[in-house]
């Protein structure tokens, strides 16, 4: 299963949602409706019937009065259709809602905590593999058990969140299985669906609350006959019917996303036993959450959060020893209790607190040579035959495997000291990203960097001119991974430093005149990611469900990719011919020059990112396809694809294949 | 009867809008206050830096400047002021006097600094000397990033204060205690600036 049938799949589940929501609600409303009859039944025996116009005590009339259920059904739906949109508009701010409903804590993108720099380092290691940008990094503070989980809408506006417990008790490994697993959420697709979840729930929930809302109306009122305390019970009864449903819904959509996401944050890792072990200290240790909202967010989380009930009917997880069966057939049965420490812990937080920020030490690289390669001998692996590379890049998609993730822990590793320090810090990592953009040319450096002296914060051009000698002599290819670790820092920003840093940004694009592929990518990449911190997200609809309406945007973008990566005539026809054959378009013809200007791309993109998902498949491929015409993918077009497939939310693995 | 249900739906509207009014008000506030204590966090990280380079750098000025131990004492007692005052505001980011009472030792601190650099104007040997330069290097850039953060800050105090003042929910900020959050200012808009010194 590829990454577009993994999201395919996610889309029919939500539709499967709606379906079960629809039946829940109606049942609920037959049930309000039956709720009211009763009340009404037991009134009329008590009180004079003309008190309600009806004129004879007719049981037929009063069991089915169709206008009363149309009044029942309208105003139940209502209900929890205004619970829904509420609930739904509270999550549109993305996955930091969710992390900070639940109490979590970001992290620092310099913290000097130890475990919360080993979460932040697989994280990061994680995000450059997969392709995706660097999440968002929380810690459940008071959170004993062992659990995490993943929100958001999209790559740019996720989060992953991790439970102390669980800093403390895995160990690094078992924490990579669990950020695995967290990442396939995310490339599943699953983490919409979620969000989608929690908010037609909470409509249904409402009705309880309410419910209950009219109980305590008892007190205030006459004691005499009102009507609201009775009718308040049977809500809550009915309420609880519905949150029944509710549940029922989460466990059953969510339990079995649970096995793909434990089978692909294998197929991530390639180490069944990480997984395996940390789900073993989950049965040692528990997984259990103390927040009272924690409930609401159940089926988000690494393991159950909920106490058992019911014979795990109600559960949003699979059984754990069906889960370690399945990672590891002849297991023995027996849990791993983890030593927690509680008491040198706040020691050692101490200790930290005055020391330096702590780097890891690096990881033992399984795959050869790639450290050589970002030393300078940029060969080999970079040159990639044209179909297979064209064939694995799309392959790849949203599945990063343990190649990937060595590249990236390599690569992670091998980039100098300041920087990485750098891309940790708010100032310094703005500082970075303009030093990243800024021209090659000396004449135009100076006067960008005067430039810059005048609209930018004070200090920013002494941290430029300090970074720039290493920024000059880094490998091209490291370029972006940098700019995505420096992500975290970058989040930190308040809105008018964001405001002032993008200005800044496109400045600097600007002032050189020309259009330069990896500014623009880089540009796109960063705002895109940072964007729904500062500003409302808006969401992408999906607009366009067969390519024709999309043929000229497609046209702009294998043509700036033509140009991108050829320079003779010939070439450049024969690289775009090879897209355009992919998209079964032979009659395409490549723009102009003029026709690929960055504006130009820009609204291309925007054009297609509103394309159903097969579309954005299939332009992947020819993109790759292009790209790959002249059996060489250098490095400039494989990141350039990189952000071409980013900004049309596709997250694909660096290139490190063959 | 008709009648009572269409009033009991809107009644049950009413109190439903409400209540979500309130609860979302209330979670967005705690959303900006919690926004502004990681902030802080930040000033926090930058701030420890520095007070852990200057003991270093008074013990390196130490040899060249034998006559001028006052400084040199008045800079290290400045830094333990400002270093307790941190750790309080730490422990409660926006609470006026703890922010009040950290600008202050903060500018005392850019003050006795600002003393010692003048000072050392006159040492050439002192100015020369590779360690010294690299910490007075580490020193400026340090400087630049808590005025960076503390920008950062302000500002998300500043939202947060608007926020809470803001009619309607400045009724739910009372309810709640929401109290108002303090700016970190370093007052001497003179000693604003990092120390700089040209060697």
């Amino acid at each position: 299963m590829d990454f577009f049938q993994r999201q395919e799949t996610a889309r029919k589940h939500t539709r499967l949602l709606e379906v079960y929501f629809a039946l829940a609600v109606a049942s609920i409303v037959v049930m309000v409706y039956a709720v009211v009859v009763i009340c009404l039944a037991y009134y009329q025996h008590h009180m004079a019937m003309r008190h309600f116009g009806f004129e004879e005590t007719d049981l037929a009339g009063l069991v089915w009065n169709p206008k009363l259920f149309v009044l029942v059904a309208a105003g139940t739906i209502l209900f929890i259709f205004c619970g829904s949109a509420f609930k739904t508009m509270q999550l549109s701010g993305g996955g930091s809602v969710v992390a900070e409903m639940l109490g979590g804590r970001p992290v620092d993108a310099n913290t000097s905590d130890p475990d919360e720099r080993k979460l932040l380092n697989v994280v990061e290691e994680m995000a450059i593999a997969s392709g995706t940008p660097v999440p968002h990094v929380y810690v459940l503070e008071e959170e004993r058990g062992i659990n995490a989980f993943a929100a958001g809408h999209s790559t740019s506006d996720m989060v992953v969140c991790a439970t102390r417990g669980c800093l403390k008790s895995l160990t690094r490994d078992e924490l990579q299985g669990v950020i695995g697993h967290e990442f396939s959420h995310i490339l599943n697709g699953d983490m919409r669906l979620n969000l989608r979840l929690m908010g037609l729930v909470f409509g249904i929930l409402c009705l309880a609350l309410f419910g209950r809302l009219l109980m305590s109306l008892r007190g205030s009122s006459s004691r005499d006959r009102s009507p609201f305390p009775a009718i308040g019970i049977l809500l809550l009864a009915v309420g609880s019917i519905g949150v029944f449903f509710a549940k029922l819904i989460k466990s059953a959509i969510s339990r079995q996303r649970e096995f793909l996401a434990d089978a692909s944050a294998v197929q991530f890792t390639r180490n069944p036993e990480g997984l395996a072990c940390a789900l073993k200290k989950v049965g040692g240790r528990g997984s259990r959450l103390e927040d009272p909202n924690a409930e609401d967010a159940s089926h988000l989380f690494f393991a159950n959060g909920m106490a058992e009930s019911f014979a795990g009917m109600f559960s949003t997880h699979p059984p754990l020893e069906e889960r370690i069966r399945a990672l590891e057939p002849n297991w023995d049965g027996k849990f791993i209790a983890p030593d927690f420490r509680e008491e040198d812990e706040a020691d050692a937080r101490r200790r930290q607190a005055f020391a330096p920020p702590v780097m890891e030490p690096g990881r033992p690289v399984r795959a050869p040579g790639l450290g050589d390669l970002l030393g300078g001998r940029a060969m080999g692996p970079a040159m990639m035959p044209m179909t297979a590379a064209a064939a694995g890049v799309l392959l790849s998609a949203g599945a990063p495997t343990q190649r990937h993730l060595d590249y990236a822990a390599d690569l992670r590793n091998n980039l100098p000291p300041a920087l990485q320090a750098a891309a940790r810090e708010p100032m310094s990592a703005v500082a970075l990203v303009y030093a990243l953009l800024l021209g090659k040319v000396d004449a135009l450096r100076t006067s960008q960097l005067e430039q810059l002296q005048k609209q930018a914060a004070p200090g920013i051009t002494d941290e430029i001119t300090r970074l720039l000698p290493e920024v000059m002599n880094l490998d091209s290819r490291a370029r972006l991974p940098l700019a995505a670790l420096a992500m975290t820092a970058l989040r930190r920003l308040s809105e008018p430093q964001y405001d002032e840093f993008s200005k800044n940004i496109d400045y600097i694009i600007q002032s050189d005149q020309q259009l330069e592929l990896f500014e623009y990518a880089l540009q796109k990449i960063v705002l895109r990611q940072l964007e729904p911190n500062f500003r409302p997200a808006k969401r992408t609809v999906v607009q366009y469900y067969v390519l024709k309406p999309l043929v000229p945007a497609c046209g702009v973008l294998l043509s700036a990719l033509a140009y991108a990566g050829q320079t003779e005539a010939a070439a450049i026809e024969n690289a775009f011919r090879q897209g355009a054959l992919k998209l079964n378009l032979p009659d395409l013809q490549l723009s102009a020059p003029a026709d690929c200007t960055l504006p130009k791309i820009d609204l291309a993109l925007g054009d297609l990112n509103q394309g159903a998902p097969q579309i954005k498949k299939l332009l992947l491929y020819a993109c790759a396809e292009t790209v790959a015409a002249d059996g060489v993918i250098k490095e400039e077009e494989a990141e350039l694809l990189r952000a071409i497939a980013d900004t049309l939310d596709c997250p694909i693995p660096p290139m490190v294949s063959l | 009867m008709g009648f009572i249900v269409i009033f009991l739906g809107i009644l049950a509207l009413i109190a439903l809008i409400a209540v979500f009014y309130v609860v979302g008000q209330y979670n967005s506030l705690v959303a900006l206050r919690n926004r502004f204590k990681n902030a802080f966090a930040q000033i926090d990280v930058q701030l420890k830096r520095r007070y852990d380079l200057i003991p270093n750098l008074v013990e390196t000025a130490k040899g060249y400047l034998k006559h001028e131990r006052e400084t040199l004492e008045a800079v290290i007692a400045a830094r333990n002021v400002a270093s307790n005052a941190n750790t309080k505001a730490a422990q409660n980011p926006g609470d006026a006097t703890a922010m009040k009472a950290l600008g202050g030792a903060e500018s005392a601190l850019a003050g006795t600094l600002g003393r010692l650099f003048a000072v050392s104007e006159a040492y050439p040997d002192l100015k020369a000397n590779q360690e010294m330069m690299q910490l007075m290097e580490e020193l400026t850039s340090t400087e630049n990033k808590v005025s960076f953060a503390r920008q950062a800050y302000n500002d998300s105090v500043m939202v947060y204060n608007t926020a809470r003042e803001t009619f309607p929910t400045n009724i739910i900020a009372n309810t709640f205690n929401f109290t108002a959050a303090e700016s970190f200012v370093i007052d001497k808009p003179e000693e604003k600036e990092a120390p700089k010194v040209q060697f």
